[in-house]
């Protein structure tokens, strides 16, 4: 599911460099797809446990658990719409040479 | 992307001093892409955060419905266009009281 969402990476390096300037921009992006995956950790925790978990118990009940699943789901749904129309509008602007000037 | 974040060990082994001043500037432009990919990246979580909340309605999420409803995902699309038309009014709007 994380190669669903993962609409910016991939570079195409070849697997067998070895050499400082590739495992630099390796790194780079090792270091970026950890922090994309750690923020996406953080909002699915957030948003289904404030959904699924209204009074916590003493554990987790198994429609808790299933409610975490559709919950999951749902945002990850909501995510590829949020990136689909996000970079579509940034290359719509980008293309009337952004006279508006928002920042990205 | 916060780059001093990344662990210095890991690219403190590397020389990068013996790099052509082709690849470093090859880097350089990697690096610059790379920061603006994270920056969308970083909105993208930031909007779907914003537009969940506004557009998937609070309270138990229903069983077996993974996918977005004809209501939700329209509304989620409007959410990312109007907050962006938003922040359009806001940099203007700022622009107006400097001057």
């Amino acid at each position: 599911t994380y190669g669903k969402m993962d609409g910016l990476g991939a570079s195409g390096m070849s697997a067998f460099s070895s050499d400082p300037k590739t495992q630099v921009m390796r790194q780079i992006q090792q270091e970026a797809a950890m922090q994309n995956a750690r923020m996406l950790v953080e909002k699915l925790n957030e948003h289904c446990f404030e959904r699924c978990v209204p009074k916590p118990g003493s554990s987790l009940s198994s429609g808790e658990e299933s409610c975490f699943t559709t919950c999951m789901e749902k945002y990850m749904t909501a995510w590829n719409t949020v990136s689909k129309q996000y970079v579509a509008r940034i290359q719509k602007e980008s293309q009337q040479g952004g006279s508006g000037g928002s920042s990205f | 992307m916060d780059l001093a974040s990344a662990s210095p060990s890991s690219l403190g082994n590397l020389d990068l001093s013996k790099l052509s001043d082709r690849d470093k500037q090859e880097l350089q432009q990697f690096v610059m892409n790379e920061s603006q990919k994270a920056r969308i990246q970083a909105s993208i979580h930031s909007l779907t955060d914003t537009c969940f909340r506004k557009c998937v309605p609070a309270g138990t999420i229903k069983k077996g419905a993974g996918a977005l409803d004809k209501y939700e995902e329209p509304c989620m699309r409007n959410c990312v266009d109007r907050f962006l038309d938003a922040n359009f009014v806001v940099l203007r709007e700022l622009e107006r009281l400097r001057n």
